[in-house]
């Protein structure tokens, strides 16, 4: 394989792998430098990897292990969750009148997500933003397709906790039948 | 929290995975004929399929980065230039290492009888980016054993020079890489060919760094005496062993016979008898290239020289 081969996955992939450490990140910066060192990693090891291989789900599990080993490294600094409180309040400004109440909860929900264990956290942003199925994650994760399904159904319960009360879950009451 | 029933609780996960679209149909049909029953778990319902809703909108929110993406491909570029793809072969030289970068060949290396890479060039420069490939220079290693074996007289390389040491040492490797198969040049030529007549020894020490043995032929290079001197530090019978290979020498010889060689001039076009008349009245006397043979000189692509003659005229073998 040579190293055009190893262009055309930049362009495929990079865009996305890019959004979703972004999404796990604090800042931009973080993202950045993961994303850049999932894909010299994975430059390295391309030559290796079996001609059959799922591109995509290799490349989520080595940013997926570079974002936790970042996590390791950050919260021995402990500034990261303080951090992602920043970075979350500072986006969530203000919508037009009508999609207030949905901003609000999407804010709600992007906070929940980023304070969930991170498992649970990477579990929910690989199945629910970039839907990779659950033997990948499990994969990706080191555990069983089981155990990434519990962890995605953890994290919905939590966010569905933090929106008690909230206007928007209040709105959507008996909107919805099964 | 409040406690939940118990029937509730054990039919909470299939109704999150219902309401989000992840149940199989027989966990959705348990969970459809629950919720008609329970009003707390059919608002419960509602939620997660609001909160399923909203999280797809998540996933518009992160815009790409297209600055991020040109940052990689410039590093990954600078990357590529510095890998360098090598393999391990075996000649009649002992273990040889081929090693090539996307410019052409920079590392042809004797290794010894274990033919460890770690002690080649790459093990000492971490700064490398080295992968074994050997499909990526088996041409060229299938090139070096006909020539080893006496049935190619020329190696036709692109060669890439980023492991010399100084540019100084590429001049010398270029001006060496010009000596042809079958014929030599003393340091003291080499050094004129470089503009600098004095420098034999700088000259010497940029052959004993050479990072491509043959393919470089730094063997074609001797003493102004004839003299093999030094070859890749103690391996002067491998030198002598190419040279017996190209015709120069015999093989058991200790000097290169040079007043029974045919001479020519870098860059002229015809070839001499060493009592030509023009010989005394070059520019510099140890610039010459003497060749064992007119067969040799004619496929470097000489001509005889039309005032001595040397194809009416032939030295005594």
């Amino acid at each position: 394989m040579g190293p055009e081969t190893f262009e055309t996955v930049v362009a495929a992939h990079h865009p996305e792998i890019h959004r979703y450490l972004r999404r796990l990140t604090a800042r931009a910066s973080e993202a950045d430098d993961l994303s850049q060192e999932t894909f010299l990693r994975a430059y390295r090891a391309f030559r290796e990897l079996p001609e059959d291989a799922n591109v995509r789900a290799w490349l989520f599990a080595i940013a997926t292990n570079l974002f936790r080993n970042h996590v390791r490294s950050e919260k021995r600094r402990s500034t990261f969750h303080a951090a992602v409180l920043a970075t979350r309040s500072e986006a969530a400004g203000a919508g037009p009148e009508g999609e207030t109440v949905y901003r609000e909860t999407r804010t709600v929900i992007e906070e929940v997500v980023d304070a969930l264990p991170l498992k649970q956290r990477t579990a929910f942003v690989l199945r629910k933003i970039h839907e990779l199925d659950y033997e990948t994650i499990a994969r990706t994760l080191d555990c069983s397709a089981d155990s990434a399904r519990a962890h995605v159904f953890q994290a919905l319960r939590k966010i569905r906790h933090s929106l008690n009360g909230h206007p928007a879950s209040e709105a959507s009451k008996g909107e919805i039948t099964p | 929290m409040n406690a939940k029933h118990p029937r509730c609780a054990a039919i909470e996960a299939d109704l999150v995975a219902t309401a989000t679209g992840e149940a199989g149909p027989a966990a959705a049909h348990r969970v459809e004929e629950h919720v008609e029953r329970c009003g707390p778990c059919r608002e419960d319902f509602g939620r997660y399929r609001a909160i399923e809703g909203m999280v797809g909108s998540l996933r518009a929110t992160v815009s790409d980065d297209r600055h991020a993406c040109e940052r990689l491909t410039v590093r990954l570029g600078d990357l590529r230039r510095r890998r360098l793809a090598y393999g391990v072969f075996p000649s009649p030289l002992g273990s040889l290492l081929i090693a090539r970068t996307e410019d052409g060949v920079s590392l042809v290396q004797y290794l010894g009888p274990e033919g460890d890479v770690r002690r080649s060039l790459l093990g000492r420069r971490p700064d490398l980016d080295a992968i074994e490939d050997s499909l990526a220079v088996e041409g060229f290693y299938r090139e070096l054993l006909d020539y080893l074996e006496g049935r190619r007289a020329r190696l036709e390389w692109p060669l890439d020079l980023r492991l010399a040491r100084s540019d100084f040492h590429r001049g010398v490797l270029r001006a060496t890489a010009a000596i042809p198969y079958g014929a030599v040049c003393s340091y003291a030529g080499i050094a004129c060919e470089v503009g600098k007549p004095t420098a034999s020894r700088a000259v010497a020490q940029a052959l004993r760094w050479n990072p491509l043995p043959i393919v470089v032929p730094c063997h074609r290079v001797v003493g102004t005496s004839g003299a093999l001197v030094g070859y890749a530090g103690d391996k002067v019978d491998l030198k002598r062993r190419l040279l017996a290979l190209e015709g120069v020498m015999r093989a058991d010889g200790a000097r290169i016979p040079r007043s029974t060689m045919y001479v020519s001039l870098p860059r002229e076009r015809c070839y001499c008898l060493p009592t030509c008349s023009w010989i005394p009245t070059a520019e510099h006397p140890h610039r010459f290239f003497f060749f064992g043979s007119r067969e040799r000189a004619e496929a470097a692509g000489l001509e005889p020289c039309e005032d001595c003659r040397p194809d009416l005229h032939p030295l005594a073998s």
